[in-house]
């Protein structure tokens, strides 16, 4: 049994193929400017590395903001429940997802199945997100991915005070024009940002194990600010945080596929 | 004598001269990173408009959110001070103040005697503020202010579902690929800023005399919408709406001069 998972984001791409509930393998692309060809892309690159092609995909789930458009999908399943059911998956202890994407951040609990119980999600204001840290990491001067590795050699991080990046940002050059050390300013973005985030996570209420998803959870820097405020210290995904919405559609497609299955 | 205010705001420099009470000069400089440079280029630019120099002030004093970056400045005063007092002095009558500047919304009452009564400060979000039409008009690939003017003509603007600044900058970008008109767009997220401001000023009471001060307040189509769609009727201050902090502040410059000379 040969199943996939495709999970369209705002900002990337994601494709996983499982065989027999093992991994085969995944890709993660930057979106394209349609959701659709976005979703067509990362899944030709992960077939054409695989050696596979589409006939051989016995069901595809999609998922992500641009899961309705996913050409070649089966069925579609939210992106909330393809996070706790992808988290859970990997690791069965799991009760509590954070997920930081690039347009929203998401907090999800689930059960003992992985089911989803309660989430809550800011897609309001981008304060937390991973756009905000693109933007304060460019009025910093530094690419987003150089921002983790920074804030964990700082020695006296900043406080900034408004969460809003567009305030951030000037706030930002008036502390590089002061002498701020660049690590001590991505801690400051660091701290910031888990802020945002763990104001959402309270709501939801925090059970553990807790684990983090999405493009952000790869940020070492927001990670550690968010293990200290949350006193805890997240789980250990075996794979990159950035394809567990996709595994978890690939994970819901092969559930589909045992169940067509059974009724044939 | 000579008396300066220098207003170091987020997006642009304020100046402004006094000879005694009579204003001499204002000046406005919108500049991108250094606020310090700017700082100084607006105050010289100011001078040479007058043909002074900078020995010949007696007293300048600074605010805005960059006031402690004014090199030449005596001191610094708030910014609530200094509206206030030029307030004051522009038009006693104001009861009701709303300032919208580049990166936050201030709106204040003054009561009977003066004396500021009731207060309403938002500065944690970029919703409704001048950098929220800057973001959008870099977006659109145009000045704000070429841009304001043109789409006051615009009769079907697009209405706007993001609240937030980064995401209805994306929204727009959408729209432009969708090939909307950008003028349409820009006249909704300029209604959007007007309808923000309104939702503001409901922490305050709203007494008559209204003035509107900042830079936002010389954007046409937000005024045109605060005062046709919503109703507001708002003061003529006489003096351009941006420069009110930097005039306050070289007021109690003059003031701080004369109770000491006494």
């Amino acid at each position: 049994m040969i199943v996939a998972g495709c999970d369209v984001g705002a900002l990337t791409a994601k494709a996983v193929v499982l065989k027999d509930d093992a991994i085969l393998g995944s890709e993660v692309i930057q979106s394209r400017a349609s959701a659709g060809q976005s979703a067509v892309d990362v899944m030709d690159k992960l077939l054409k590395r695989l050696e596979l092609t589409h006939s051989d995909i016995d069901y595809c789930v999609g998922t992500g903001y641009g899961r309705y458009i996913v050409p070649f999908a089966d069925a579609n399943v939210s992106e909330i429940s393809c996070h706790g059911r992808g988290a859970h998956w990997l690791v069965p202890t799991i009760r509590t997802i954070i997920d930081v994407g690039g347009q929203d951040f998401k907090a999800i609990r689930v059960n003992d199945k992985g089911s989803v119980e309660d989430f809550s999600m800011n897609d309001k204001c981008a304060a937390g997100t991973g756009r905000s840290l693109e933007i304060m990491a460019r009025s910093l001067g530094v690419d987003i991915s150089q921002l983790g590795p920074l804030s964990l050699e700082a020695s006296n991080p900043v406080a900034l005070s408004k969460p809003c990046c567009v305030m951030t940002e000037i706030e930002i050059r008036h502390l590089v024009f002061e002498g701020k050390s660049n690590a001590d300013i991505a801690a400051g973005i660091s701290d910031l940002t888990a802020r945002s985030i763990v104001f959402l996570v309270r709501t939801v209420g925090i059970e553990k194990d807790i684990g983090m998803t999405g493009g952000v959870a790869k940020h070492a820097g927001i990670v550690k600010s968010l293990e200290r405020l949350l006193e805890t210290t997240f789980v250990q995904f075996p794979v990159d945080p950035q394809i567990i919405g996709a595994i978890g559609a690939a994970v819901f497609a092969a559930d589909k596929t045992r169940k067509l299955r059974r009724l044939v | 004598m000579i008396y300066a205010g220098c207003d170091l705001g987020m997006i642009s420099a304020k100046v402004a001269i006094l000879q005694n009470s009579d204003i001499l000069a204002f000046e406005v400089l919108r500049y991108q990173s250094h606020p310090k440079q700017a700082a100084v280029d607006v105050m010289d630019k100011a001078l040479a408009k007058v043909g002074l120099s900078r020995e010949q002030i007696n007293r300048c004093l600074s605010t805005g959110f960059g006031k402690d970056a004014v090199s030449y400045a005596d001191g610094t005063v708030p910014p609530l001070v200094c509206v206030h007092r030029a307030i004051r002095k522009l038009n006693p009558n104001i009861r009701t103040v709303m300032d919208v500047g580049g990166h936050s919304f201030r709106a204040f009452n003054i009561d009977d005697s003066g004396k500021v009564a009731e207060l309403a400060v938002t500065d944690t979000c970029a919703v409704g503020t001048g950098m929220f039409l800057d973001i959008i008009a870099n977006a659109l690939e145009a000045p704000v202010e070429e841009l304001s003017r043109a789409a006051l003509s615009s009769d079907n603007p697009i209405p706007i579902s993001n609240t937030c600044v980064i995401f209805a900058e994306s929204e727009v970008i959408s729209s432009v690929n969708a090939g909307r008109d950008r003028l349409d767009i820009f006249a909704g997220v300029a209604s959007a800023v007007a309808a923000k401001i309104v939702g503001h000023l409901a922490r305050i009471d709203l007494i008559e005399e209204v003035a509107m001060i900042g830079g936002v307040a010389k954007n046409s189509i937000v005024v045109r919408d605060l005062e046709e769609k919503w109703g507001l009727r708002l003061a003529n201050l006489g003096v351009d709406p941006q420069v009110i902090g930097a005039l306050g502040a070289a007021l109690i410059a003059k003031d701080e001069t004369e109770s000491a000379s006494q």
